[in-house]
């Protein structure tokens, strides 16, 4: 097997792994903000996708005013369903578990009826491919890639150096203590939602044109999300990322050597190795 | 005997014989099941199943219903979704069969959602005509199941041997097809069928089905450097992503898609470029020249109710559908027993021409339709037939 085949094959596995970072930051942020399993975060990544589908393949508008739409819908969204419904649940893990549950099949559910059952082809952004010392990129993948790496580096710029994000922080670390700070605590819950949720919409929006819009495109995305921060660790940005990097070599080197149905079943393998040796993942915190 | 009483008589003689004249057809309602993947990544399969057999149900009733032996019955079609996955195909088979009382079942999809329907309706005599391609759902054990679409056995080999006749170069292949009962019995069909015309077969690979990025696998299989690119079993939406992404990993050899249908959502989801020379041996296109006057006109009224271009699936379960009521007339009887003895021995006018039911070699029981099928290419987005080709079991029939 050629070094050039394994350079591909983990380009590949980049290219895959820096979308699941994108959905798996905002289950975890929503996680370590709110203690929230949103079982439901694939059906915002799905919105992201169809808001996609509708404003640049529908009504023509610029790609990437369709990206800023997006996650400016998407984000909207996530604020809406944290004031009328997780709110509420607030430190009731199992209801908010339950809830997130029928809220994803309403949502899945809802889009069926409005959008239709089959897949949509959103129709490329940008075409062509770009060959460097013989690898094959995609210019719509590196478009992903780019676009994806600037959302990291801005959530991580928001949460490290802006007042809202060193609010969202400290929520997440103490919430109590947060609060006895002056934190509005449900504001910065709402808003950590909804960023959350615009994050996985990013990701379908960035996606769309790459694939197919459908109802059920969320579905595999959060699976992987969930597989990411069980290995970075629950709550754990930076455990988002590696745990994503992680399973992106594994998924695009893997497939080289065995069949997909083993790759995507050495992911698991590597969870349950991980909840064993280290049950609060790689960055956890005990 | 008095005058009176003569008269008497005849008039009682009179009225018994109007009494035991033709009485009026009795009108009764006829169920019949449907299954099929109504939502999820196969459901452009499943809309095409409901499509097929509402018209025929509709044409039935407005014609005054099914007339079988002194009965009039109305179909009615109940229809539930089983997403393609094997768990809803058993409890929506459960549902048709025990709440619904159903003695037919047509649809289906994928392989492994027939396994499951097959066990509920083998053991209560229940007759299910399906659209799947697995080969153990045809079996001797299996006698109330029906194939009602040319399946990858009957169509692999009559397709790789005019690839071999009409484009020579072609000699290393790669098959991929989903990782399931349809995807597996697709690539032996396809791989069989190579190794015999002598093909070299590059990769013979697997997918798990909702895949969206194929990069990974692509680029294992086309290190291998194919002739031709089969995405088999695939259906169109995974296909068309398979087709786009081996374009943009350099891709440049010829396509086929031997268990393909629907090419639009392929051409939609591909784009016309990548979709661009895809051969299929399971397309059809109702509007071309090689397909019959009646396939025509179905593709005329379903294009006109449904605003689309009817597919091969909807025009299979519109023939498997008429199947069925052909034979329970002439059988004159709804009884899955009766009707199966007309279904196998004689020979039907369909949409597809004369339809005979074969296939013991292959399966060990005479339980798949027969039907000539038409190898197609996509070109500048449309589908252009290129021929007409028996299949193997029907020449012999």
């Amino acid at each position: 097997m050629s070094i050039e085949l394994l350079i591909q094959a983990a380009l590949n596995g980049f290219g895959l792994a820096v979308v699941y970072i994108l959905v798996a930051l905002g289950l975890t942020l929503i996680f370590s903000i709110l203690d929230i399993i949103n079982f439901a975060h694939g059906e915002f990544y799905m919105l992201g996708g169809f808001v996609t589908y509708y404003a640049f393949a529908v009504f023509g508008v610029n790609y990437f005013l369709t990206l800023v739409l997006a996650v400016l819908v998407v984000g909207a969204a996530g604020v809406l369903a944290e004031r009328v419904v997780f709110r509420h649940l607030r430190g009731k893990t199992l209801n908010a578990f339950i809830v997130s549950l029928g809220l994803l099949w309403v949502l899945q559910a809802s889009a069926q009826l409005s959008f239709g059952v089959l897949d949509k082809s959103v129709g490329s952004a940008v075409s062509g491919i770009v060959r460097v010392f013989g690898l094959i990129i995609s210019r719509e993948r590196l478009v992903v890639i780019v676009t994806a790496c600037v959302l990291m580096a801005a959530l991580y710029v928001f949460l490290k150096f802006t007042r809202t994000g060193q609010a969202m922080r400290a929520v997440a670390q103490d919430p109590d203590a947060a609060a006895l700070q002056g934190v509005n605590i449900e504001a910065v819950s709402a808003l950590g939602f909804g960023v959350g949720c615009a994050l996985a919409g990013a990701a379908g929006a960035l996606l769309a044109p790459v694939f197919a819009v459908s109802p059920t495109m969320g579905a595999l995305p959060v699976v992987k999300a969930f597989i990411i921060i069980i290995v970075g660790g629950m709550g754990s940005l930076p455990g988002a990322v590696l745990g994503g990097l992680l399973l992106g070599a594994v998924e695009g080197i893997g497939t080289l050597f065995m069949t997909s149905a083993a790759v995507n079943m050495l992911g698991f393998l590597i969870v349950i190795a991980i909840l064993l040796v280290r049950p609060r993942g790689l960055f956890g915190v005990a | 005997m008095t005058p009176r009483r003569s008269l008497a008589t005849l008039i009682v003689l009179a009225l018994a014989v109007v009494g035991t004249g033709p009485a009026p057809a009795a009108e009764k309602t006829l169920t019949i099941g449907l299954l099929g993947p109504l939502s999820g990544g196969a459901a452009s399969y499943g809309v095409e199943l409901q499509r097929g057999a509402e018209m025929r149900t509709d044409e039935i009733n407005k014609a005054g219903g099914l007339k079988i032996g002194g009965d009039v019955y109305k179909i009615k079609l109940v229809a539930y979704d089983h997403k393609a996955q094997a768990a809803e195909a058993a409890t929506a088979t459960n549902k048709l069969v025990f709440q619904d009382k159903v003695k037919y079942i047509i649809g289906n999809a994928v392989g492994a959602t027939c396994n499951a329907a097959q066990t509920i309706t083998e053991p209560n005599n229940v007759m299910f005509a399906f659209v799947c391609w697995g080969t153990a759902n045809l079996a001797p054990e299996k006698p109330y199941s029906f194939r009602s679409i040319l399946s990858q056995w009957e169509l692999a080999e009559p397709f790789y041997h005019w690839i071999k006749e009409n484009h020579p170069k072609i000699k290393r292949v790669a098959v991929i097809s989903p990782n399931d009962t349809s995807g597996k019995d697709t690539n032996t069909a396809v791989v069989k069928a190579l190794k015999a015309l002598g093909f070299e077969v590059t990769a013979d690979e697997y997918y798990e089905r909702g895949t969206k990025d194929f990069y990974p696998v692509l680029t294992k299989i086309l290190a291998q450097k194919p002739d031709m690119l089969d995405v088999a079993a695939a259906p169109p939406g995974e296909a068309g992503l398979i087709l786009k992404q081996a374009m943009e990993l350099g891709f440049t050899g010829a396509k086929g898609w031997t268990a393909g249908i629907n090419p639009f959502t392929i051409i939609s989801v591909a784009g016309r470029e990548a979709a661009e020379g895809v051969w299929s041996p399971a397309n059809i296109n109702v509007k071309s020249e090689h397909v019959s006057p009646a396939v025509r006109k179905f593709g005329e009224v379903y294009e006109k109710r449904y605003g689309e271009v009817a597919g091969v699936i909807a025009v299979g379960n519109y023939a498997a559908f008429d199947v069925i009521t052909q034979a329970m007339r002439r059988a004159g009887s709804v009884e899955p027993d009766k009707v199966l003895e007309v279904l196998t021995r004689e020979r039907f006018e369909t949409v597809w021409g004369s339809l005979v039911i074969g296939g013991k070699e292959t399966y060990g029981i005479d339980r798949q339709f027969l039907y000539p099928l038409i190898i197609s290419e996509i070109r500048g987005g449309k589908v252009v037939d290129l021929a007409q080709v028996l299949p193997a079991a029907l020449k012999k029939k």
